[in-house]
């Protein structure tokens, strides 16, 4: 009999051979996994779009997840809310997406855990003042420097994030950061094929600071819409199914199932010269 | 004297319930075993000077070397256990060395005792988890004299890691009688000429030996030509000038 | 799985200002992988006067032909109390991969401040200037890839103004351009900072000639030259424009100002 408990139940050795435990990790004794690194992204997210407003910002980004130009998943939400001042849009690699999610999740917590924010007001203790809220601007460096490490490592996470929500001064705040590391600011900011097809057209909205503090939030969740549109029509990895956020000091206001309304494709039939037609 | 402390003498990084770290109190003993040294600061420069307690007609008085260079424009005098000094000193020279690389530009003499006093805490755990490098305190104190932007200045440094700033500090077995005779002769306006003499006139003073050329040593800071250690004949000339000699 | 994010977008940019992009010509790799540079336009330039010190640069970003903002600045100002460097007197400005830019910026700030504590004095420019450059060969088989320029006044009260190469070799000069548009501001600096080319016209002929001598200018006469040099760049060179950022390093302290330039 053997006398090893973890053996019992197991097929015997000499019949079926040694268990074969290359795929386990090397601490119960399998092989040495080698050290895995994203090279290219595979699952990817397109563009994300923000404008500022004149008491906060809006974003958006299509449910679509793309394998290579297959349509993979359908119901990605590529939006995540922070807290009630913040929300991050990712686009690129849907894995990275989630693993900065976790990060963002553990983080928020630990927020909550040391600064121990919240509704304290509630307790009615004279005096006690609610730590702030951590801003969007704060995420942002955060942010900023993860992705900025992660390239430096040479393991970069693929994504262009965009950041919006509130300051530490309560006002819009609107910002970038990628998988290099590279961080800027603007009044209207669109990653992938955005910055191509919709940020001439948020451009024309808020050419500048001033014009995006003059701008009321209908027009800035118009122009965006218009804009989801022109991506639909235009990228071929998008979807007409997309996520919205608005962020002000009233919190953040998501909506993740908003379908594209409006859609004309008159334009389509004076389209010529892709593919196999010439004429 | 000694009894009721020996619960707490063993383990450095122990507080006694009085408060006390015996092993710092006893490194601070150990000094007061060392030669006597001095430092003068003036307002051209600074002067130290040591007895160098020649044990035998038989001793190479050269080879005792109680004042050191640290760089260009800094030197330090010892009394205590000289070889701990040693590396006392080293660090300060790489400290002062590594500054100059860095930034182009001579290390500060606060600066340079502020780094000294720093590895002198080294017997314990270091404050960002550096590993304790020492089983026990240094057993020796410097005298730091150097010239910088801010003009000549003397620290003495202790065993404990603190560090004070000096017009006139005594150290070693004859400091007590020796610091209340630099009491009494200091003054602001003193030439470096006769702190010179004011130095070998104290050190003459608690020294057992008779002094003489041989068995003292004096050194200089100036902003003319930084640290020097006096040669044979210049010391000859300065014990020249003493009264009585 | 190419995608997106992979290779530039369907037109190819407007070509590095650096040589070391790796193309398909030059290098091919093996597989398609991570490149960790990327260069983000731009210009900065610096000239020393005999009590002051300008920096400027223009605060368009790029990548590729696309602008990521018009209101990204290059200049920043090193030391000084708290994050926003108050009463500092250096100025540092960087240009090239932004990232890194930023990065290297705060490195040094934090190393200006240190040094406030660890020597209780304010560290001088030709200190720091040591400084920077140590950081930038400390990583010299990963560089930080920006040309840096440092300004501020020396110890007598005369401007100091040093420029850098990516990996710490440094010089103090009296003027320098670099960036996106080095190569069109930096002959115009030699020539009417300089004086290069400039010949005393009652000199005579031919060999007789006499250069003019170059001698400090005014700050009303190198803040001429900085708009000049930048207006002229943004006609000639698509990575520039937007704004100038300008800061003047005087005794009394710096003074920051930004204005338009072309967003075209």
């Amino acid at each position: 009999m053997n006398h090893f408990p973890e053996a019992w139940g197991r097929p015997r050795d000499e019949i079926y051979g040694a268990y074969n435990p290359t795929y386990l990790p090397s601490s119960l004794g399998g092989a040495h996994q080698p050290t895995t690194r994203t090279q290219s992204p595979i699952v990817t997210g397109t563009s994300v779009l923000a404008l500022k407003f004149s008491t906060g910002v809006v974003i958006a980004a299509d449910n679509l997840a793309s394998y290579g130009s297959l349509a993979r998943f359908t119901d990605v939400h590529r939006l995540k809310p922070f807290n009630k001042r913040a929300v991050v849009g990712f686009g690129g690699d849907v894995s990275d997406m989630q693993y900065l999610d976790r990060l963002l999740n553990s983080l928020d917590v630990e927020e909550n855990y040391t600064s121990s924010t919240g509704d304290s007001k509630q307790g009615g203790e004279e005096g006690l003042v609610d730590a702030p809220l951590m801003s969007a601007k704060n995420l942002h460096t955060y942010l900023a420097k993860v992705m900025y490490k992660r390239r430096t490592d040479f393991n970069p996470l693929w994504n262009a994030l965009l950041i919006v929500g509130l300051d530490d001064q309560s006002q819009p705040f609107l910002a970038s950061a990628d998988l290099l590391g590279t961080t800027f600011s603007a009044p209207s900011l669109a990653t992938g094929f955005g910055a191509h097809l919709a940020q001439p057209i948020l451009r024309r909205v808020v050419p500048n600071e001033a014009a995006s503090r003059e701008l009321s939030r209908e027009k800035a969740v118009e122009a965006i819409k218009e804009c989801m549109k022109v991506l639909f029509y235009r990228d071929a990895r998008s979807m007409n199914e997309y996520s919205i956020a608005v962020v002000d000091e009233n919190g953040v206001e998501l909506s993740e199932n908003e379908k594209l309304e409006n859609q004309s494709w008159a334009f389509a039939d004076r389209i010529k010269g892709y593919g196999t037609q010439v004429v | 004297m000694f009894i009721a402390r020996s619960e707490y003498d063993r383990g450095i990084n122990t507080f006694s319930p009085e408060g006390r770290l015996f092993q710092v109190e006893y490194s601070l003993e150990a000094i007061k075993l060392g030669s006597t040294a001095i430092g003068v600061a003036t307002s051209h420069g600074v002067i130290l000077g040591v007895e160098k307690r020649i044990t035998s007609s038989l001793l190479e008085t050269s080879s005792v070397e109680k004042i050191v260079e640290i760089d260009r424009h800094i030197g330090c005098a010892m009394s205590g256990l000289q070889a701990d000094a040693r590396s006392m000193v080293e660090h300060a020279r790489v400290t002062s060395q590594s500054h100059e690389f860095h930034y182009n530009e001579r290390l500060g003499v606060e600066s340079c005792t502020q780094a000294i006093c720093d590895l002198a805490l080294r017997f314990g755990e270091g404050a960002e988890g550096e590993e304790s490098i020492m089983s026990r305190p240094f057993g020796v104190a410097l005298l730091i004299a150097g010239f910088d932007e801010q003009g000549p200045s003397l620290y003495h440094a202790e065993p404990s890691g603190t560090f004070y700033r000096y017009d006139a500090k005594a150290i070693g077995s004859g400091s007590e009688g020796a610091q209340a005779e630099l009491q009494n002769e200091f003054h602001k306006s003193l030439s470096l000429g006769e702190a010179e003499v004011m130095v070998l006139k104290t050190l003459k003073q608690v020294m057992e030996e008779k002094l003489d050329s041989k068995n003292v040593q004096l050194a200089s800071v100036t902003k003319e030509k930084g640290f020097r250690i006096y040669g044979d004949e210049e010391m000859a000339g300065v014990v020249g000038r003493l009264e009585g000699n | 799985m190419a995608s997106l994010f992979h290779a530039p977008m369907p037109s190819t940019g407007p070509g590095y200002s650096f040589s070391a992009q790796p193309t398909a010509a030059s290098a091919p790799r093996q597989h398609a992988g991570f490149y960790p540079y990327t260069d983000n336009g731009g210009s900065t330039l610096g000239i020393s006067g005999a009590t002051f010190t300008i920096l400027a640069g223009d605060t368009r970003s790029t990548s590729g032909y696309n602008i990521n903002t018009r209101h990204a600045p290059k200049l920043f100002k090193i030391g000084g109390e708290g994050p926003d460097n108050l009463n500092a007197r250096i100025v540092l400005s960087v240009v090239g991969f932004a990232a890194d830019g930023n990065a290297l910026k705060e490195r040094l700030d934090t190393v200006v401040k240190m040094y406030r504590y660890q020597h209780g004095k304010e560290i001088s420019v030709h200190a720091c200037a040591q400084r920077l450059s140590h950081i930038l060969y400390g990583k010299r088989f990963f560089p930080y890839y920006v040309t840096a320029i440092l300004g501020g006044l020396d110890e007598e009260g005369k401007g100091a103004l040093y420029s850098y190469d990516p990996v710490g070799s440094y010089e103090r000069e009296q003027c320098r351009a670099a960036g996106a548009a080095s190569s069109l501001i930096m002959p115009f600096l030699d020539n009417q900072v300089n004086l290069k080319n400039q010949y005393d016209p009652m000199s005579g002929q031919g060999l007789e000639k006499v250069q003019r001598v170059p001698e400090p200018l005014p700050k009303e006469t190198v803040e001429e030259i900085v708009r000049d040099a930048f207006t002229s760049a943004v006609e000639r060179h698509i990575e520039v424009g937007d704004g100038l950022q300008m800061m003047v390093i005087t005794k009394e302290g710096i003074e920051e100002t930004f204005s338009p330039l072309k967003e075209d």
